[in-house]
């Protein structure tokens, strides 16, 4: 009974070290801006994703069983999909698909391709990549979501990537040692403002272990910012100065162009 | 050297702007246009979101035939009070073609409506402008006589009630067609971004037979009020139009037009309409084929951020 209790502990505490101890792997990590400035100059930039993986199992560390994705998402949007047909002899928008939450920016950082790091099973609950987009909301009523196969979500997708809001290239984080881990992000020029969530997973064999948050915002400053907020905050007025800009113009090229 | 546009939200070359707004410019002063129906369709093609396009070029055209307008006021060679009545109707039709505007975005069928008006427009008047400027070379070349302006009281529209002296423009004419004329320019000028100068000439020499001399520098007067008006109601509905693309035309474009205005006196008048004639056919055919031909991409999309409805 005494051998039996013994082993039954030497078993428990096995196991609750090996739980703890793979309970004790975590992210740390780092954004190398907080706040990415869009002037009159803009035209895009790159921001690098920097961390650590923590309380990893060094074997494991060095025979590359951990992975690092790192998910850059804007703020969700509804977007409207519009497919043309041909009526009366001219192309014309016609049906419509309306989908919900669909983030206006999404980028995938990684080392390797998304579907040799693990697989849907476990990525589609976190919406990790552009194929799972979605798939962690709950479907309710009549909301059309991303992740319902057919023409439109492919098209949404396709459009999105050729415009650069959408991306999943491999190879954007780099493994500085097996521990520290380094990821560029190309921010391209027509990047949505606000802010953007950078969310950071830490596989090990293709199962999350652990996540990290942290967000960037994308401003407009200076002369862009107070142009973009009177405009919408005082369309009125935004209308009359740009009225009157145009009437000095217009004065002052006759005016020069009549004495020379 | 690239811009961020602030409300067109997107990064451009300032250089090929300049120059759109040169080109564009220099055309308008060598024909006497505004040009916002070609400069219209260049942003689109040079892909500014078709709503930002109209809205900003409506304000381009204010510096524009504001410049233009001044030079005919020195000139004695407008008739406000014909002007203003064109006015009053274009700032209602204005009104109309704003809110036309806005449905028509929501509904996604503004691209659509927006380039079948340039293909009827362009394609009526510039066929309509070639062959009248065809006919009129040929027959400078036989050395006829040009046709007298007819003395206008055998029209249908001199018998409408309500009649106006105009004194400027030798007229005793009904204020309706004048109104109508001014509001369906107006309507036009909203959804198409265009001063609306290339319609309202034509109608003004033929329809309401004003003199020649008065009719450029009045329809200038109107169209500074017309757009200017839909510059400020677009901004304060649409929230569309981006000063600092339209500051960038306006200057390319008025630099440009006093080449053009230059260049266009080296030629006669009939050749110069020849040439517009043909000009406007090129952008109408071009427009048109791009209705008709089968896209690369079925799709297009548009996010709720773009749409304006935060």
């Amino acid at each position: 009974m005494r051998n039996f209790l013994n082993s039954f502990l030497l078993a428990f505490y096995a196991t609750f070290t090996i739980i703890s101890i793979s309970h004790a792997e975590s992210l740390q990590m780092g954004i190398s801006v907080d706040q990415v400035p869009v002037d009159s100059s803009f035209d895009g930039a790159e921001i690098v994703v920097f961390g650590s993986i923590e309380g990893a199992e060094q074997a494991a560390l060095f025979r590359g069983e951990y992975d690092v994705v790192i998910r850059v998402e804007g703020a969700p949007e509804d977007v409207i999909i519009r497919k043309k047909e041909r009526i009366g002899g001219i192309w014309v928008n016609n049906e419509s698909e309306t989908y919900e939450a669909v983030p206006s920016f999404y980028s995938i950082l990684s080392a390797r391709p998304l579907n040799l790091i693990s697989n849907s099973i476990e990525l589609g609950p976190v919406s990790l990549g552009i194929e799972n987009l979605g798939k962690n909301i709950p479907v309710e009523g009549e909301k059309t979501l991303i992740m319902n196969p057919g023409d439109f979500s492919d098209a949404l997708r396709r459009l999105r990537i050729e415009q650069d809001l959408f991306s999943e290239i491999p190879g954007t984080l780099k493994q500085l040692s097996p521990s520290l881990f380094r990821a560029r992000l190309e921010i391209p020029a027509n990047v949505p403002i606000g802010t953007h969530k950078v969310t950071a997973y830490l596989f090990r064999n293709g199962e999350i272990l652990n996540t990290n948050e942290s967000s960037f915002r994308i401003e407009k400053v200076g002369f862009e910012r107070w142009i973009y907020n009177l405009a919408h905050e005082n369309g009125l007025l935004y209308g009359i100065m740009a009225v009157l800009l145009a009437i000095f113009t217009g004065w002052a090229a006759n005016a020069i162009f009549r004495k020379s | 050297m690239s811009i961020y546009l602030p409300i067109a939200e997107m990064s451009v070359n300032i250089f090929i702007l300049f120059g759109m707004g040169a080109a564009v410019g220099f055309l308008s002063g060598m024909f006497g246009v505004g040009g916002g129906f070609l400069m219209t369709p260049l942003l689109i093609f040079y892909n500014i979101p078709p709503a930002v396009a109209v809205a900003t070029e409506a304000n381009q055209i204010v510096a524009s035939s504001f410049s233009g307008a001044l030079a005919h006021f020195r000139k004695g060679t407008v008739d406000v009070k014909l002007g203003t009545m064109l006015l009053i109707g274009g700032l209602i039709g204005s009104t109309l073609g704003v809110y036309i505007f806005s449905s028509l975005r929501s509904a996604g069928q503004l691209d659509l409506i927006i380039s079948i008006l340039y293909v009827v427009f362009l394609g009526s008047i510039g066929t309509l402008m070639t062959i009248e400027s065809l006919n009129a070379i040929r027959k400078s070349k036989q050395d006829n006589p040009p046709v007298k302006r007819k003395s206008g009281h055998d029209s249908w529209i001199h018998a409408l009630p309500f009649k106006v002296k105009f004194r400027k423009s030798k007229l005793y004419l009904s204020i309706i067609p004048i109104l109508v004329l001014g509001m369906l320019v107006g309507i036009l000028a909203a959804i198409m971004g265009v001063g609306g100068g290339f319609i309202m000439v034509p109608a003004m020499i033929y329809l309401l037979r004003v003199p020649t001399n008065v009719v450029i520098g009045t329809s200038l007067f109107q169209i500074i009020f017309v757009t200017g008006y839909t510059t400020i109601i677009q901004s304060a509905t649409n929230q569309t139009v981006d000063v600092v693309l339209a500051l960038i035309l306006m200057v390319g474009g008025v630099i440009g037009a006093q080449f053009g205005a230059a260049a266009g006196h080296k030629l006669k008048g009939e050749q110069l309409r020849a040439l517009l004639g043909l000009l406007v056919l090129g952008v109408c055919i071009r427009l048109g084929y791009d209705l008709v031909v089968t896209p690369t991409e079925l799709f297009n999309m548009i996010g709720t951020a773009e749409q304006g409805g935060h």
